[in-house]
């Protein structure tokens, strides 16, 4: 118990004292934070080695260990470490980049208040560490830029209004079962519309944070302007892990679903993956191509969870920690480029990848892409394979009706990934082959690099010693939360260990190839590029931006496309046209003319007599 | 002590208005020190807890007047003093700008002897004459500024008021006609015995209206925006955070629960005149885009959150509506004290798509700001998530679904607003036509700081210890209807 309070207490207590300290002592501040988040993790640590069970403060069950939160607070703290460690050198001390003096503060209360949220056992407690999350993503997003202000409202309304409903869930359920100790609760969407409303409720919430549709919206809304460790930090991996730890909790520990909910949380997976690659594949703007990732790759572990077999669970699960690993890495690599060249805009990047540019930065950046595409032996690979096993295994356990929607899926999601590969792909090249338009300045800070390596080095580690390390220690055990079990029967068979060791077989074959065949004598051609006999002038170039314009300029999908352009999809902007249309018509009433307002009392009066009088 | 909180400011307003013309200083250090005194006595008062009265003059109730202390009395008198004492603090730094400051400061205690007595008093007839006193007081402070649009929005609060008044007066002569008596306890007692019939319904309409005027409850609503607006921020602070509830909502509790038992045919009418409120106040607040304005809205709402939550008609619900009328009058007086600073900085322009970037010039008022606007937001840990929280579990408990739902929409549109107002006031780009703006003065600072730390520390009102001292006792108040008449008649 008191464990975890001093683990709640220590990054609270330090982002307090960062506070504080005068803004020309920045160094004193990063040294804090940075032994703060060290301290936090070696903390976690030790959680993580405890074994289940619950605290007990002022009488409630307010805290648990279980097997499904142990191992997200270890990950939490170790992404809040290297996140404070890229920040100390990504803002300079001048310039547009310098920051709030919250900013250290917010980082460490965030991770506080992540660590709080997944360690909570009773409702209301982990709304209150769920809302703050909020408030100190507000105030992040705001901490270097003032052209950030609208992004960060859209942001904090719709993650702080889906708390709102949230709090409408948590007071159906204590009307329902009389308790708000999560492991206490058990309701069936079946029985009541109540019981439902509730689930939606709390799955709203869980949508908000973790970007899935329709209640993405903030996400490519805000990455544009947000400092790149911000959203590497939040949106990238802890609302990532906290929007699914909670939609694994509601859907299989305090809910039984349905067989309906089941297909409509299936049919928001699908469609997050698919609408979101295809805004990704369009965009032209780094940070915000990601941010669309950002989005579909929710979409994945929805359906992991949607499908409620064991391997989709654990294949959902394992998938949003992956995610979140190399989600992180993208946007901390993004941030780099950022900082060396100056923009985000890809038209006018390219060429990094070379020794003068970012070398280290390019390794990490396409270690993620592969991993993100699901591209074997990297982690992705493994947790979007236990995604499919588990929709086939729906597929075969399933009635005839339902066997349609999980196939659908199951096309979607493999679909998906093909688009996901065919947009980094136009990623990478944008940024590191295209032609140079920029003078090159060399890496990034050792502060810099170094998280974004360690981030793509648990990618290939996670991928391929996937059953030794991270399926055997967090993964499997975390199943046992929902009472569930992995059986050995798993209808694919993936040795990653066996199928790294044939990949690099071949490569260095194909190595050897070239070069025995460089040796005996074949000459290397260089041709220019070839543009049908035009004479290409100096000042254009060949990018990768447009290399998906003919998917724009299909018929069904032009008008999508510019339909989404003006925001037609956004529940945001829908709100925003509802309450204005009823705003604009109250007004009428308030015009300042005392007649109209005395009119409004006589009026109130004469309905109040006929209600106490009239009968 | 209890005729204290009367005799006290009172005394300190005659004193002010003969010496305050020759020298500034003796109406500000008045000023302070009595506000400061009663907020210490009605802290002292709270810590006793309990139930207190006094026979002015030694006339025991049914013929004397009387002062009454009980639970919610004494909750709201703390709310009173606390928020007068910190106002009044506020007001040393910003009344700077106007001339006569004098007969500010006369005028501010005698709307605090008012409320004061409103609050306290046994005696019906008594009652309304203090809630006119505090009207005329307000009347004139909102004027203060003298400008076309002060005098007008005055103008239209007196009218309005003063219309209101005369339905309580109505009902307060009805009532003495039929029961022959004007102490509340006294004609409780009589009115129990009596059976129901058409005059008492005709009673109560009339003191809705009434009260539902002081308390701008939709659709009596109208005049708030104008005069809460128009008036100098620290008196506006005080007409949203204090005057509205001592006045209105105490006057209409008072009667409702303790005079004439509340009924299920009152509860439903709070419940419906407090969904309209909610709705109204918050859907309008998103469209003003003056900043005292949007705040005047915004208490329209949250006071209709207080009637909703009363409407329930149980012990939950009461609850929940006293912890968010005490997080409202903290947090909206900071608000107003907030929006004070800010437009005192932009040279009294209002309109927020003005401004821009104040939060690099003025970090104080920022930060205060931003925790005032998330605790009505009633986003976690501040204490408007706690009330705001227990009005919706409060309402599903009830059974109103419906009623629920649209208190969290609301909330959700009164967040949106209130980013709106950060946005726009302090967040962006800084104009460069505002490049020599400075920080509030050190005794609004103060001031701010201090009521931002009220907001988040009043979460732990929910603490069952401190919920036993401040929150029960004003609760049971409204449970046990008849228990304030056996207390006073005893």
């Amino acid at each position: 118990m008191d464990l975890i309070l001093y683990l709640l207490a220590v990054p609270f207590v330090a982002g307090l004292v960062c506070a504080v300290i005068p803004k020309k002592q920045r160094l004193i501040a990063e040294l804090l934070a940075l032994a703060g988040s060290i301290a936090v993790f070696l903390m976690t640590f030790i959680i993580f080695r405890t074994n289940p069970v619950n605290f007990q403060l002022f009488g409630l069950e307010l805290f648990r260990i279980d097997n499904f939160n142990r191992f997200l607070v270890l990950f939490i703290a170790l992404f809040g470490i290297l996140v404070i460690l890229y920040s100390t050198k990504f803002f300079p001390k001048t310039d547009k980049f310098s920051i709030s003096s919250f900013y250290y503060t917010s980082v460490l209360w965030s991770i506080s208040a992540a660590l709080g949220c997944v360690l909570a056992n009773n409702l209301i407690l982990m709304l209150v560490f769920w809302g703050f999350l909020g408030l100190t993503l507000y105030v992040l997003i705001q901490s270097n830029s003032p052209d950030s202000k609208d992004a960060a409202k859209k942001t904090f309304i719709i993650v702080g209004g889906s708390d709102c409903l949230m709090i409408l869930g948590i007071a159906i359920i204590w009307v329902l079962t009389g308790t708000l100790q999560m492991d206490k609760i058990f309701l069936s969407t079946a029985d009541s519309t109540l019981a439902l409303t509730a689930f939606l409720c709390l799955a709203i919430g869980a949508f908000a944070k973790a970007g899935a549709m329709p209640f993405h919206t903030w996400i490519p809304d805000m990455a544009p302007v947000t400092p790149a460790p911000v959203i590497a930090l939040l949106p990238a991996s802890l609302d990532k892990l906290l929007g699914i730890y909670l939609l694994a909790r509601i859907s299989l520990n305090l809910f039984s679903l349905s067989l309906p909910l089941t297909a409509f949380l299936m049919f928001i997976g699908a469609v997050t993956i698919i609408a979101a690659v295809f805004m990704a594949m369009i965009q032209h703007d780094l940070k915000k191509l990601l941010s669309y990732h950002a989005v579909s790759q929710v979409g994945y572990m929805i359906l992991g969870l949607a499908t409620g077999n064991p391997v989709g669970i654990a294949g959902g699960i394992f998938h949003m920690l992956n995610n979140a690993i190399y989600k992180s890495c993208f946007f901390l690599c993004g941030g780099s480029i950022e900082k060396k060249t100056g923009t985000t805009d890809l038209d006018k990047l390219g060429a990094l990848a070379g020794k003068a540019g970012m070398p280290l930065t390019f390794a990490a950046f396409f270690i993620a892409s592969m991993s993100i595409s699901g591209v074997p032996p990297f982690n992705g690979f493994v947790s979007k394979w236990m995604i499919y096993q588990g929709l086939i295994t729906q597929f075969q356990n399933a009635s005839p009706k339902f066997q349609i929607i999980a196939l659908v899926c199951l096309v979607a999601a493999m679909f998906g990934s093909a688009l996901t590969l065919a947009s980094f792909m136009k990623l990478i090249h944008a940024i590191f082959f295209a032609q140079k338009k920029n003078e090159q300045k060399g890496e990034v800070n050792w502060q810099m690099w170094l998280p974004q390596l360690l981030l793509a080095g648990l990618c290939i580690v996670f991928g391929v010693f996937a059953f030794a390390l991270p399926l055997k220690y967090f993964i499997i055990p975390s199943l046992s939360a929902f009472n569930l079990q992995l059986s050995g029967n798993l209808i694919g068979f993936w040795q990653p260990e066996l199928a790294t060791m044939l990949l690099i077989a071949c490569i260095i074959i194909g190595i050897i190839i070239f070069l025995a065949s460089f040796s005996l004598g074949s000459v290397i051609k260089r041709h220019k590029i070839f543009i049908g006999g035009e004479v290409l002038p100096e000042n254009q170039r060949v990018t990768g931006v447009d290399f998906y314009q003919t998917i724009k300029e299909i018929k069904i999908f032009d008008q999508t496309y510019a339909l989404a352009q003006k925001k037609v999809f956004d529940i945001y902007d829908w709100g925003k046209a509802i309450v204005n249309a009823f705003a604009s018509a109250l007004a009428l009433m308030h015009t300042g003319n005392m007649h109209i307002y005395l009119a409004m009392s006589i009026m109130g009066l004469t309905i109040l007599l006929y209600v106490f009088l009239g009968k | 002590m209890l005729p204290l909180f009367i005799i006290i400011p009172l005394a300190g307003a005659f004193i002010i208005s003969v010496t305050g013309k020759y020298s500034r200083k003796v109406s500000y250090t008045i000023t302070w020190l009595v506000t400061f005194v009663l907020m210490v006595l009605s802290l002292k008062l709270l810590i006793k807890g309990g139930f207190t009265s006094y026979n002015i003059g030694g006339w025991a109730p049914p013929l004397g007047i009387n002062l009454v202390a009980d639970g919610l009395s004494i909750l709201i008198l703390v709310i009173i003093n606390t928020i007068v004492f910190v106002a009044a603090n506020y007001s040393i730094g910003y009344i700077g700008k106007y001339t006569s400051k004098w007969t500010y400061f006369a005028l501010y205690l005698v709307m605090l002897a008012s409320m004061n007595a409103a609050v306290l008093t046994g005696d019906l007839f008594n009652l309304l004459i203090w809630i006119e006193v505090g009207g005329v007081a307000s009347y004139a402070l909102v004027a203060f500024g003298t400008r076309a649009e002060e005098l007008e929005a005055s103008f239209k609060y007196a009218v309005l008021n003063t219309v209101g008044l005369l339905f309580i007066l109505m009902g307060v002569c009805l009532l003495y006609a039929y029961t022959s008596t004007l102490n509340m306890a006294d004609m409780a007692q009589i009115l129990a015995q009596k059976p129901d019939n058409k005059l008492i319904s005709f009673v109560i309409v009339l003191f809705l209206i009434g009260a539902g005027m002081k308390s701008a409850i939709v659709p009596f609503h109208a005049w708030l925006p104008d005069a809460h607006s128009s008036a100098p921020s620290p008196i506006s602070a005080l007409l949203s955070g204090v005057l509205v509830k001592s006045l209105g909502i105490y006057t209409l509790l008072r009667v409702m629960f303790n005079v004439f038992g509340i009924t299920l045919l009152i509860s439903k009418t709070f419940l419906i005149m407090g969904t309209a409120s909610i709705i109204l106040g918050g859907i309008l607040a998103v469209y003003q885009n003056d900043i005292k304005r949007m705040l005047a809205y915004s208490t329209i709402s949250q006071i209709g959150y207080i009637f909703f939550a009363l409407g329930l008609g149980t012990p939950l619900g009461y609850f929940a509506a006293l912890f968010h009328l005490v997080n409202h009058a903290y947090a909206k007086a900071l608000m107003f004290m907030t929006a004070g600073a800010v437009v005192n900085a932009a040279d009294d322009i209002r309109d927020i798509r003005e401004m821009g970037g104040f939060g690099k010039k003025m970090p104080v008022t920022s930060i205060t700001s931003i925790i005032g606007s998330m605790s009505i937001s009633g986003i976690p840990p501040f204490g408007g998530f706690w009330s705001k929280l227990l009005i919706i579990v409060a309402a599903i408990q009830a059974g109103q679904y419906m009623g629920a739902f649209i208190a969290v929409i609301i909330s959700i549109i009164t967040l949106s607003y209130y980013l709106k107002l950060q946005k726009h006031v302090f967040f962006g780009e800084l104009k460069s036509k505002w490049a020599g703006i400075k920080e509030a003065p050190v005794s609004m600072c103060v001031s701010m700081i201090v009521l931002a730390a009220v907001c988040i520390g009043l979460g732990l009102l929910y603490v069952p210890a401190l919920k036993a001292i401040v929150l029960d006792p004003a609760v049971n108040v409204l449970i046990n209807g008849s228990s304030y008449a056996d207390a006073v008649m005893k």
